[in-house]
């Protein structure tokens, strides 16, 4: 299985705070990689590195072996990019915007128009292709991005909190579309602070605290290594970061 | 320390986020404005520590040439309460659409009238500082040095703000009724630019019609005022009399404001929740007509040019405000446009005139196109260069104006070719070097925010596309003049700050 991404020693400082410091992970091709973390951690700034966003200090990238550093256009031709909030162009509309997307990546008119299509279907936004963006609830918007991101077909995909204001059947559909893009040899890193999301369907779990990683594997040597045999994600990913778990009591006290 | 929930606490809580929308941190803020305010008193000490004893006392109330001296007073004030009310438009206006912290407020136990009141209240303030420190200074050494009755002018200048606010309020409120949430927006937003800009083009509609181009003496000025035969106790120049101190006009005005202001506030105030709430479901499903991919055509220029131009047309306010600088130019237009009496105003005159406007429009449709990205991670994650994505942008913004620009300098071209060519090289050099400065000092924002962030941008970028822009236009001017070897010391000038402002473009997602 070759390496879709890989990120060596990944180092970014904010005036004299290290957001991310000296991070390194894998991740494969056909592999869905959950990067967890609590807020602050240094999940979304490693992601925007990866995805040319943000210039980092120290480190290296590479996307399919190519160095994302050196060569910046050429990783970028492989990767999307979701993040957290759906920012859209209010007066387009989504069929529009799919356009403007295949114009930036330089899909070909005739196979970007066959993809849109399918995608718009698959997301139920079909029927909503001619209406603009800011007529869209966030469930809509959070879809639309989701189509642009894929309308190139990209084989690494990063999605920032991607279930964020989706409601339980946008939220499955979405998943099924990443595990089938998983399945279908592209790699996928998602942030996630729905801890279930990512023990249902992570090959991989990396926890990062204070912009270092803290351990990563599948859920099972995660149980394994922080001594949590049979818990949940959530009460490894508690014990890991040193978070207690909140009861009425603690909260109360607090 | 105020009890929570008063109006002097929720009037606090204004002032506070008015303070801080400010350009400057509150430290360094207030010693520059204080410094400011210092030199500006100490400066209108000594002019009118001579001048004043020379200035007739108020109040003005004996003959044509006091009635004249009302006429020029009341025009400033008419022209200083527009202002404040083109602001108290675009407030209220604000307030309904977007309401931000109104809706924590309004579901607070608080009663929403006393919300509305001190936001009411909090929008006439916000007008003040501005003109109670050019003219208080001032005024404050006139009531010294000339006649203590100028203090009444501080007290109509305060009470000003609320009268502009409360009428404004009532417009906006009438428009609301009258034409519905969707448009009501944008005509707000037209109406605020004419009343802002109503003396101004009152004033041109005057020179349009009379003369401009010949100077009055003495003699002719005593001549119109005895055929003005302005009275000084005519009703409609109470404001002005209130101003220059006449008791009785003093208390009539602050009548006035006393009901125009709780009344621009009641109405409004009665209207607010359920105007907000139509305000929040406009423009639900709209549909517009399908654009196929299968239009992809000519890569990442054509795609991002039609995208901008899709944005900028499809969004009426912001056109609307870009559009509204176009205001200044129609008193122009109209000059160049009539066949019949003649030019009062050189050929040449134009020169300068579209070379400014040339530079105004395409600096605002930079700062759209460019700095108000709403989707600057898109941008940036696709594998193109952002000196593409820029080169694209910079054309969106500047062929606009010089396809406006074009029909102007055609007419030009064909009654004067010289004049016509010296505005041709400077609507060109004023919209691109404008465009390049836009490029240059982006300062990322909301299209939503155009107004408000547009003028939040750099003081230095502000500053320097004014002097650039000046600059080409006085040599422009010049050129056009038949003084093209003079034209040169503005334009080398002009070049020199552009260089000064250049700097590398940061890309999208870093520059947001």
């Amino acid at each position: 299985m070759s390496t879709a991404l890989r990120v060596t020693d990944l180092a970014k400082s904010y005036g004299g705070t290290r957001a991310v410091d000296g991070i390194s992970f894998d991740v494969r091709a056909g592999e869905l990689y959950a990067l967890l973390g609590p807020n602050g951690a240094g999940k979304t700034t490693t992601l925007r590195m990866v995805a040319g966003l943000l210039a980092a200090d120290a480190g290296s990238i590479s996307v399919f072996d190519v160095d994302a550093r050196a060569d910046p256009l050429a990783a970028k031709q492989m990767i999307a990019w979701l993040p957290d909030e759906p920012l859209l162009y209010d007066k387009l509309t989504a069929w529009e915007y799919l356009e403007f997307v295949a114009g930036l990546w330089g899909v070909p008119p005739a196979s970007a128009r066959a993809e849109a299509e399918r995608l718009l279907k698959i997301l139920t936004l079909w029927d909503n292709r001619n209406d603009r963006c800011e007529t869209f609830s966030r469930g809509m918007k959070q879809k639309a991005v989701l189509a642009g991101a894929l309308l190139h077909q990209p084989k690494l995909l990063m999605l920032d909190e991607p279930l964020t204001g989706l409601d339980a059947a946008a939220s499955r559909l979405v998943k099924d579309m990443i595990r089938e893009r998983v399945d279908q040899g592209a790699g996928v890193i998602l942030t996630t602070h729905i801890l279930e999301v990512a023990e249902r369907m992570a090959d991989r779990i990396g926890i990062i605290k204070d912009g270092k990683l803290l351990i990563e594997g599948s859920l099972e040597e995660l149980r394994t290594r922080a001594g949590a045999q049979g818990q949940s994600l959530e009460d490894v990913f508690l014990s890991l970061t040193a978070q207690p778990a909140a009861t009425p009591q603690t909260a109360a006290a607090q | 320390m105020s009890r929570p929930g008063s109006i002097r606490w929720l009037m606090a809580h204004e002032l506070r986020l008015f303070w801080r929308r400010g350009k400057m941190n509150s430290r360094s803020g207030l010693i520059i404005i204080g410094l400011v305010l210092a030199g500006w008193l100490a400066m209108s000490f000594f002019m009118l520590r001579g001048l004043g004893p020379l200035i007739p006392p108020p109040p003005f109330l004996n003959g044509p040439a006091d009635g004249l001296t009302l006429t020029i007073i009341g025009v400033v004030v008419a022209f200083i309460g527009s202002v404040m009310m083109s602001g108290a438009i675009l407030a209220a206006v604000e307030a309904i659409y977007t309401r931000n912290d109104l809706d924590l407020l309004l579901s607070s136990p608080i009663s929403p009238w006393r919300v509305l009141v001190v936001r009411a209240s909090a929008i006439a303030v916000s007008a003040l500082p501005l003109y109670a420190g050019m003219l208080g200074p001032p005024l404050l050494w006139m009531a010294v040095f000339s006649s203590p009755l100028w203090l009444s002018a501080l007290v109509v200048l305060a009470s000003l703000a609320f009268a502009a606010t409360g009428i404004a309020l009532l417009i906006v409120t009438g428009l609301f009724r009258l034409i519905g949430p969707k448009r009501t927006r944008v005509l707000a937003q037209v109406i605020s630019a004419l009343a802002g800009a109503a003396v101004f083009l009152a004033f041109q509609l005057f020179n349009i019609n009379t003369r401009g181009d010949e100077r009055m003496n003495q003699q002719d000025i005593v001549e119109m005022i005895r055929r003005l035969d302005l009275d000084p106790q005519a009703w409609w120049l109470f404001p002005s009399r209130a101003f220059t101190g006449d008791i009785p006009s003093t208390l009539l005005w602050l009548a006035v404001v006393c009901v125009v202001f709780p009344l621009g506030v009641f109405v409004f105030s009665r209207r607010f929740v359920a105007d907000a709430a139509a305000a929040s479901t406009m423009g639900q499903r709209k549909r517009v007509t399908d654009a196929r991919v299968a239009e992809v055509r000519g890569g990442v220029m054509r795609s991002v040019m039609r995208k901008e131009m899709r944005l900028l047309l499809r969004d009426p306010l912001l056109l609307s405000q870009v559009g509204l600088q176009l205001i200044y130019f129609i008193p122009l237009v109209f000059i160049l446009f009539r066949p019949d009496r003649g030019l009062t105003l050189s050929e040449a005159a134009f020169a300068p005139a579209l070379t400014l406007l040339s530079s105004a429009l395409a600096g605002s449709l930079t700062w759209i196109t460019v700095s108000a990205e709403d989707a600057p991670d898109l941008l940036a994650s696709a594998p193109i260069r952002p000196q593409a994505i820029d080169r694209a942008k910079w054309l969106s913004a500047v062929l606009p104006v010089l396809a406006l620009m074009a029909i102007p300098v055609a007419i030009l071209l064909w009654r004067e070719p010289w004049a016509g060519a010296w505005s041709a090289g400077g609507v060109l050099c004023a919209s691109t070097s404008a465009a390049l400065i836009g490029l240059w000092r982006r300062a990322p924002g909301s299209r939503r925010d155009f107004v408000r962030r547009r003028a939040k941008g750099s003081l230095m970028s502000g500053l320097g596309q004014a002097f650039v822009a000046i600059s080409i236009a006085g040599a422009a001017g010049l050129g056009a003049h038949g003084l093209p070897w003079l034209a040169l010391i503005p334009a080398i000038l002009g070049a020199a700050v552009l260089g000064v402002l250049q700097k590398p473009t940061p890309s999208y997602a870093n520059a947001a």
